[in-house]
């Protein structure tokens, strides 16, 4: 990147992007912090199978706190000028991410973490063999691709490939919708001869709970939340419903209009959040009121990104008595794992 | 403060103007139930744009000489034809042929607010009217158009009723039948006084030189035809080969701009002529005796030829898109330059050439690929963007 193209790309992004190179995670959090969710489901590290966990997840709590500041740092008179240089803002405010990170490595459990543990604990319930790479899994490099620094990624996917084939990975089992589409549509253009096979984890789950009985452990009116890259990217819309469905005390309820592909974004997309996160606010708030007007006790849906963003909405809007989960602690509910 | 810094400041105080967050509320749903009932009525649209998708692909390739095929036939039709290669060419042939101290009606073009062309004329002192509604409001408010077919999609009833009222001196309820009104009366008598009429066209049969308006306030036909001379700016991307190819263009067009059937389709291939004379051709009968086309390059060839971004020339300016994006929902045209939302930071790259400006935009699309659902061309608009970023991050 030179003096000039770096002036067009706004910083918060190059900031994200210099994360992904250096730390192989989207904040440049030291590594290991992110596999400490998987300590004691005692996953292998070698398999033919592995879940890939991403990076959303595993440092979603990193990236609620960091987000809260951002969007403090926005509402501030330097707002406007922020993601021209959000690294320095941080060191002028004395924010130091090392420190936070430090501070969430000490918590004993990672709340946001829960719907990777539901994740395993219904896949191994399915009787699925897998296992994870833990601190040595590469970042996707989705947002590289995603903030126009083809280049980057196209290495990044490179070097992706060639640690994933070394370890004798066969097949991935994604879960985050961004990075699940990654690895099966945007790494294959840059690596000529890919033969890993991606399947998301709905995809397995439904193949999965066929004459299973699903019960959710209280009756509940449950609205379902599609996230972009699942419905449009990746095209699973009837997938998540039908596993909805099959849950006996659910009942699923749709929005006017806005649903499936005509699904409304939660306003989280591709880095958005971080270049405007008084507007991905404001997107998260109008989200939001779309599902709460259906009347629904429980908004599903299958993204850290949109659940962080669904969670900031309802909080807006001081909406207490509607909860956001993820789709995988729905399904681990209603088998009982 | 930067160019960025400024850009942000303008959408984020649109975002939290309420009266526009209002107006868009209601247009949206409005234009959602409207297009539902269309393609509900006229199912057969979804694959005939499909077949659109096709003679567009087709007739981008070839921009040129179809430009060079309907400037003969409409030369042949008695009418002037010019090719302008750049935005400056284009406001030169027409300042020329306006001159000035001339009163001017307008019917709304995009392209003409791409090259500024109503400015420039009121530089060189001519007066100039827009005639179409919502294009008047926001010529009146000095305000610019925040959505493609429909300009004024931000300025809710009651703001329009403050306007008129203060233009007329009158005290106007926010009664939607009586701003109309107003502004018929205030409009009719400078469509007949008007030296000259300019518009643009949504399709051209390159075959027959023929333009096509769709409308539905019937301003075009009068701009077009009460004035005795009508310039016309085409963006050469709205050529198609055949009059039959065109027909199916024009009705993708209205169905996906929420139309079962526009009030009024023109054709117009040249200017009025009389033959009930003996046989003698005589040109300016009751129509313009002046048929003026000029066909816009302004970056549309090269564009072409780009493998990643030639798809923002098969658009047909329908906006469906715009009230899919949630961005545009809050903000309006203000995510936008001259053109609006994902796609519009492509057409300020290629076209207005403003790379700031296009880095904004581009890094304002949510990349959540709705307007791609919706739109007829299956444009696939976060592709678009991507690629974008990555000519403006990496350079080239």
């Amino acid at each position: 990147m030179n003096k000039k193209t770096k002036g067009l790309i706004p910083p918060g992004l190059v900031y994200v992007a210099d994360n992904i190179t250096s730390k192989q995670n989207l904040l440049g959090a030291p590594r290991g912090i992110g596999a400490r969710w998987a300590r004691e489901l005692n996953l292998p590290q070698e398999a033919e199978t592995v879940f890939f966990a991403g990076c959303g997840y595993q440092y979603n709590t990193s990236l609620q706190s960091l987000m809260s500041i951002i969007r403090k740092l926005d509402k501030s008179p330097i707002g406007a000028e922020l993601p021209m240089g959000l690294a320095s803002f941080q060191k002028k405010l004395g924010i130091d991410p090392a420190q936070v990170y430090r501070r969430l490595a000490a918590k004993d459990s990672d709340a946001a973490a829960q719907p990777l543990r539901d994740a395993v604990r219904v896949l191994k319930e399915l009787g699925v063999e897998f296992g994870y790479l833990a601190e040595d899994e590469p970042c996707c490099g989705g947002v590289l691709h995603y903030i126009g620094l083809e280049k980057k990624f196209a290495q990044n996917a490179q070097n992706l490939y060639e640690k994933l084939k070394a370890r004798g990975v066969k097949r991935i089992i994604g879960i985050v919708p961004s990075c699940t589409h990654t690895l099966a549509e945007l790494i294959p253009k840059h690596v000529p001869g890919y033969d890993l096979e991606v399947k998301h984890f709905l995809q397995v789950v439904l193949e999965g709970i066929k004459n299973r009985d699903l019960h959710f452990p209280r009756e509940a009116k449950v609205v379902y939340h599609d996230p972009c890259q699942l419905s449009r990217y990746l095209g699973l819309i009837e997938e998540p419903r039908q596993i909805l469905k099959s849950i006996e005390g659910i009942e699923l309820v749709e929005t006017d209009w806005t649903h499936g592909e005509w699904a409304t974004c939660c306003g989280g997309g591709g880095g958005f959040e971080v270049v405007f996160p008084e507007l991905s606010q404001i997107l998260a708030v109008n989200r939001a009121k779309e599902l709460v007007e259906t009347g629904a006790h429980i908004i599903v849906t299958h993204c850290p990104g949109c659940i962080m963003q669904l969670e900031e909405g309802l909080k807006a809007l001081k909406v207490k008595d509607v909860e956001v989960l993820d789709l995988a602690q729905v399904v681990a509910m209603a088998m009982g794992v | 403060m930067s160019a960025f810094g400024d850009y942000k400041k303008e959408i984020m105080n649109a975002a939290h103007n309420e009266r526009i967050r209002l107006a868009l509320s209601r247009a949206i749903k409005r234009y959602r139930a409207n297009v539902d009932n269309a393609l509900k009525k006229f199912p057969q649209t979804v694959k005939l744009a499909e077949e659109v998708r096709e003679i567009k692909e087709k007739a981008i390739g070839q921009m040129d000489r179809l430009a060079e095929q309907a400037c003969e036939a409409i030369e042949a039709n008695h009418g002037k034809a010019y090719i302008a290669k750049t935005a400056d060419d284009a406001l030169n042939i027409i300042g020329g042929l306006v001159g000035s101290g001339k009163l001017v009606v307008k019917a709304k073009s995009m392209t003409s607010e791409e090259i500024g062309l109503r400015e420039h004329l009121e530089e060189k002192g001519n007066e100039v009217y827009e005639t179409d509604l919502g294009e008047f409001i926001v010529q009146k408010l000095g305000s610019r158009p925040m959505h493609i077919l429909a300009p004024a999609v931000h300025v809710p009833k009651e703001d329009v009723a403050r306007l008129l009222s203060q233009i007329t001196g009158e005290e106007l309820p926010a009664d939607v039948e009586i701003l109309v009104a107003t502004a018929r009366k205030l409009l009719r008598e400078k469509f007949f006084e008007a030296d000259i009429g300019i518009s643009g066209s949504n399709v051209v049969a390159a075959e027959t030189g023929s333009l096509f308006f769709i409308e539905n306030e019937g301003n075009i036909r009068l701009a077009t035809s009460a004035p005795p001379v009508h310039i016309a700016l085409v963006g050469m991307e709205k050529l198609v080969p055949t009059l039959n190819e065109a027909w199916k263009v024009a009705e993708v067009t209205w169905r996906y701009a929420n139309y079962t059937i526009p009030q009024y389709i023109s054709v117009i291939s040249g200017p009025s002529s009389t033959g009930d004379i003996e046989k003698v051709i005589t040109y300016g009968a009751h129509g313009p005796r002046e048929f003026h086309v000029i066909f816009l390059d302004g970056g549309r060839t090269e564009l072409a030829r780009h493998p990643g971004l030639r798809q923002v020339l098969y658009c047909l300016r329908c906006g469906g898109c715009l009230y899919e994006c949630p961005v545009f929902g809050v903000t309006a045209g203000h995510f936008g330059d001259k053109y609006f939302a994902g796609i519009g930071a492509v057409w300020a790259a290629m076209i207005s050439g403003d790379k700031e400006k296009a880095a904004a935009l581009a890094y304002t699309c949510l990349t959540c690929g709705r307007c791609k659902v919706r739109c007829p061309m299956k444009i696939d608009v976060p592709e678009m963007v991507v690629e974008m970023r990555k000519l403006l991050a990496e350079g080239g």
